[in-house]
């Protein structure tokens, strides 16, 4: 197993968004965050690259990522208001795919901005 | 603290201002607190802006916020002497009596005090990329948060289309979560409509509103096993550096993948236009 040091990792934690953390990680999880505050280190250390979860769940039952993508395309489809809610533990990528996805559908999309 | 070519002195050269409803642990770090009376914000805010114009408010007027006018004078004019002022704002502000109506007098005495010096007023964020968020949404939608795209095009109405609200009133039918857990911090009229309309949510965790939703997708920890973009609290965009290759695909690629799914689907617009037209 291979020790890496990543320097100016950012932490997305809370809305400071430190970006000049330095982790040392291993290829399942990392064990120093050095610059990082309390909640930050807790962040980082408490992400592991364990296949801790299943793949999906559909009605609590385990199944496949193809399956919850088809389900889930079916129930957002159905629905005559569905809602996109949250982003705020996600990146800009995903974010604007959010957008794009609420566009399609008619839907409503919000953001914790609203609370 | 950091020193600069404006501010030599560091700390010294800064003044915060606390508001709050009771003294917290802040308060210790602050120049000035001023605790003002529970509901009463928006009251404050208002006499604030117009003592500022120089109208005249009555004693009594300023002692329903909690504060006398002394106090609030003297903030007036540390705020007139600043050369570079930022109002922060939480939920403490957008959660009480007044809700919206607070954070939109605040921003307009933000507004109003650059007649006099340079002022900005800044949501404190509690979760990473929230502001992300607001900058994506405006970007691609033109407004920050509430928005509905039922009509084909996006209408902006927090309250209207804000999620609490949706939920309280059970509008929608069918919830899709990401990066969020209302499971664990909405009010329980909210949880419950979520446990009852299908929810999908996507979480490198199985959550609290993972339990009570029909559709639960593991995705990879965005900035610790999924790369990308987060905006800093003052909207600084930064690049994510993760340390990890997780075995769960990212966000963004679940999101790809439903929106595709999708999008092979007929158009609901064109294909059931009665359920715009037929209902007005
Ligand atoms: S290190 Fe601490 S302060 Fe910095 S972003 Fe992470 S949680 Fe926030």
């Amino acid at each position: 197993m291979e020790l890496k040091v990543i320097e100016n990792a950012t932490c997305t934690f809370c809305g400071c968004v430190c970006d000049d953390i330095e982790l040392h990680a291993d290829d399942v999880r990392i064990h120093q965050a050095k610059r990082a505050c309390v909640l930050g280190k807790a962040w980082f250390l408490n992400h592991t690259a364990e296949h801790k979860y299943p793949d999906a769940l559909i009605d609590g039952q385990p199944a496949t990522l193809e399956e919850a993508i088809q389900v889930a395309a079916d129930h957002l489809y159905q629905a005559d208001m569905p809602l996109v809610y949250g982003m705020s533990n996600t990146t800009c990528e995903a974010q604007r795919e959010c957008v794009e996805m609420a566009d399609l559908l008619g839907a409503l999309l919000d953001s914790h901005t609203s609370l | 603290m950091q020193k600069s070519k404006f501010l030599p002195r560091g700390r010294k050269d800064r003044t915060v201002v606390l508001v709050d409803i009771r003294e917290t642990k802040s308060a210790k770090a602050a120049d000035l607190f001023l605790q003002v009376r529970p509901g009463k914000d928006f009251e404050m805010l208002t006499i604030l802006r117009a003592m500022i114009k120089g109208e005249h408010v009555t004693d009594d007027q300023v002692a329903e916020t909690g504060l006398t006018t002394d106090v609030l004078q003297d903030l007036i004019e540390r705020m007139k002497k600043a050369k570079f002022g930022v109002m922060f704002f939480g939920m403490g502000l957008s959660m009480t009596r007044g809700k919206h109506m607070n954070a939109a007098a605040l921003l307009t005495l933000a507004a109003e005090m650059n007649a006099f010096t340079k002022f900005v007023a800044m949501p404190m964020r509690g979760h990473g990329n929230v502001t992300g968020a607001d900058v994506i949404m405006r970007w691609q939608t033109g407004y920050p948060f509430g928005i509905s795209f039922n009509r084909g095009y996006p209408r902006y109405n927090p309250g209207e289309f804000s999620t609490v609200d949706i939920l309280v009133r059970g509008d929608t039918d069918c919830a899709f979560i990401i990066g969020a857990d209302p499971g664990a911090t909405m009010p329980r009229p909210a949880i419950e409509h979520l446990a009852k309309v299908p929810t999908i949510v996507l979480d490198p965790h199985v959550t609290h509103t993972s339990r009570l939703s029909r559709v639960h997708i593991t995705t990879a920890p965005a900035g610790i096993a999924a790369p990308g973009t987060g905006y800093r609290m003052d909207e600084v965009p930064m690049p994510l550096r993760p340390a990890l290759n997780s075995p769960y695909p990212s966000d963004e690629e679940v999101i790809r993948r439903i929106k595709e799914a999708i999008a092979e689907k007929p158009d609901w617009m064109t294909d059931q236009p009665q359920m715009i037209f037929s209902q007005v």
